[in-house]
């Protein structure tokens, strides 16, 4: 774990480049650093492994203040990755990656041995590259050996100052994918530093939002989207952000919290009073009336219900027992594929406790486009002013 | 006198053609080796104290700049004529271009380099050792290269404060009005000095890291 105690920072003496700052790292976490040019995220990280010193408060790893570690030693373990790369432009990516390992004094053998297997995890062929030298690969090669290097002597801690933003869209996309996955496996507790919100968004497991040397939100990428703490953050996020992620919007974003439901015992008369109250034409049934926490048991549409208008049929005689239940945190993107390809208008939405929590239906997908293009109007009439 | 030819004339001295250029080669190279031993650690020593490199490329410029004559004239009261003096100046005159480029060809590597060999807990020491000197040797050997050059011709004056050498027969073919004897000593001059530069460039360019060759 990686904690900031009321750390603040100057270079010239006067002014404090990072301001009393605050923030909890815990191992095994990705945690992004957002924020515009000149917010201090550089700094931040650069405190981490003593590049910078703090002007003021204590920065600790495991419980330990980092001042009292040896900044070499320090250094050797916490990886450290910048958006320039900075191989060593004289030496093979063999040498480049075992240069740690043999200041470490480890034995041919095994820094051998390390460099293959560091080469295969970043997906590079280790017969192709080991003896190549940098100028040799492209932007996105030199950073994989990049990132390579960084894990050579396997620290817990790894930095990242915008290790991809001198990439391509696509060099772009295809590291942060393999970042996910090599983090899936190694579980490093990682720091890294980005402007860009798609990828804030994408790797992160939460995000710290700065702001003039200030963290002005830490939390999940959920709910920096879902519920920015001020307008700073609604902005640096974006507003239209939410559709730019429809896997950040999940069935319980969209589900209608009270949809209309019908219990066991109620006849078909029943149903087609509420439906015509509640102007619908899907009721959920559910396994009893009242306020407490339902079941779901089936469905009914008007298709269940015709030819049995008599009053000894019962909704549980009568109702289709077929529906498909997604639970609170199926994404945008499921749900849609499952309506789809199910061929469902409808699909209730199931809590882990087992009891309905509310209901997708084709209008309340359409409500989510309606108060997008709701946001859109209001941004014109700002334009026109 | 019956008139040789310059051939003819140069066969009959040339032992000691030979001879002097050996002095000639003897008295650059040690000025030039000094100029390394002391120069390069200069360099190295103001690329890291920033504030020193303008004093101390300022004051070697000095000696640059002043005339070679002017500066053995200035020599001679203090440490006299002979071999001794004429070393010193030549040491003096190869010193900048030894520092200078020490200093940029250090100064020029990839901040970004420096950033990631320090992040990852290489020592100020590690990073010279391993990753400025050699990406700065070539820029470093070019330095030697023209101070060696600039020193072969600049040697040939040295024969006036009698530290031998190619200028001696240049010099006594002045005084004696002996075109030959001029020649014997200038075009071996000339030759060395090209000869002496194409070999420092084939060796500058060997050590010339491999991953930085044909980028
Ligand atoms: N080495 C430095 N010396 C003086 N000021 C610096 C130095 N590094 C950064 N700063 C200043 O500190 C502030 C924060 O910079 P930085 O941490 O690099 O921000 P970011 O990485 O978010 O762009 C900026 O105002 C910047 O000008
Ligand atoms: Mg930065």
């Amino acid at each position: 774990m990686i904690e900031f105690k009321k750390v603040s920072k100057s270079y010239d003496g006067k002014t404090n480049v990072i301001e009393g700052l605050d923030l909890k790292i815990n191992s095994g976490e990705l945690v992004i650093l957002i924020g515009e040019s000149g917010s201090g995220k550089t700094t931040t990280m650069k405190m981490i492994n003593r590049l910078h010193e703090p002007t003021s408060g204590i920065i600790s790893i495991d419980g330990k203040n980092i001042m009292d570690i040896n900044p070499i030693e320090l250094r050797r373990n916490i990886g450290y990755v910048i958006q320039k790369v900075g191989l060593f432009p004289h030496m093979t990516i063999k040498e480049n990656i075992e240069l740690i390992p043999y200041l470490q004094n480890w034995d041919k053998e095994k820094r051998a041995a390390r460099a293959r297997e560091l080469l295969e995890l970043v997906d590079l062929d280790p017969d192709i590259y080991i003896n190549k030298y940098p100028h040799e690969l492209s932007g996105g090669q030199q950073q994989r050996i990049g990132v390579a290097r960084a894990l050579a002597v396997n620290p817990d801690v790894i930095l990242m100052d915008e290790p991809f933003s001198a990439l391509d869209p696509i060099t772009r996309e295809q590291l942060q994918e393999e970042l996910l996955k090599l983090q899936d496996e190694l579980q490093k507790t990682i720091v890294f530093v980005t402007h860009d919100m798609d990828e804030a968004l994408k790797l992160g497991d939460r995000i710290a939002v700065m702001k003039d040397g200030r963290v002005i939100q830490f939390d999940t990428p959920e709910n920096i989207l879902k519920n920015p703490i001020n307008d700073f953050v609604e902005y640096f996020v974006g507003k239209d952000r939410l559709w730019k992620s429809p896997e950040m919007l999940y069935a319980r974003d969209i589900m209608v919290k009270k949809p209309a439901t019908i219990s066991l015992q109620r006849t078909p008369a029943k149903a087609l009073e509420i439906m015509k109250e509640k102007r619908t034409d899907y009721l959920v049934v559910v396994d009893q009336a009242g306020d407490r926490p339902k079941k779901v048991v089936g469905f009914v549409t008007p298709r269940e219900l015709r030819n049995k208008t008599e009053a000894e049929h019962k909704m549980k005689d009568i109702m289709n027992t077929g529906f498909i239940p997604v639970s609170e945190t199926t994404n945008m993107v499921e749900v849609l594929n499952i309506m789809k390809e199910k061929r469902r208008k409808n699909l209730p939405v199931v809590g882990e406790d087992g009891y309905l929590k509310g209901l997708i239906t084709q209008t309340s997908i359409l409500n989510l486009f309606a108060d997008a293009i709701t946001d859109l109007d209001d941004d014109e009439g700002g334009d026109d002013k | 006198m019956e008139r040789m030819s310059f051939f003819q004339f140069f066969m009959n001295r040339i032992d000691q053609v030979i001879r002097l250029t050996g002095q000639h080669l003897q008295i650059t190279g040690t000025a030039v080796l000094l100029a390394i031993v002391i120069g390069v650690p200069i360099g190295i020593l103001i690329s890291k104290h920033r504030k020193l490199a303008n004093p101390v490329l300022g004051i070697a410029n000095v000696f640059q700049t002043l005339p070679s004559l002017a500066l053995f004239g200035l020599i001679i009261p203090i440490l006299g004529i002979g071999l001794v003096p004429s070393i010193f100046v030549l040491f003096l005159y190869a010193l900048l271009p030894i520092i200078k480029n020490t200093y940029t060809g250090i100064n020029n590597v990839d901040p970004a380099v420096i950033e990631a060999g320090v992040g990852m807990g290489m020592t100020y020491s590690q990073i010279l050792r391993m990753v400025q000197i050699p990406l700065a040797l070539s820029v470093i050997m070019a330095g030697i290269r023209i101070a060696t050059v600039i020193n072969i011709g600049t040697a040939t004056i040295a024969a006036l404060i009698g530290a031998g050498g190619l200028g001696e027969l240049i010099f006594r073919g002045i005084s004696m009005d002996n075109a030959h004897m001029i020649l014997s000593g200038a075009i071996p001059a000339a030759l060395l000095a090209l000869l002496v530069d194409w070999l420092l460039g084939m060796v500058e360019h060997f050590i010339t890291p491999k991953g930085l060759r044909g980028k």
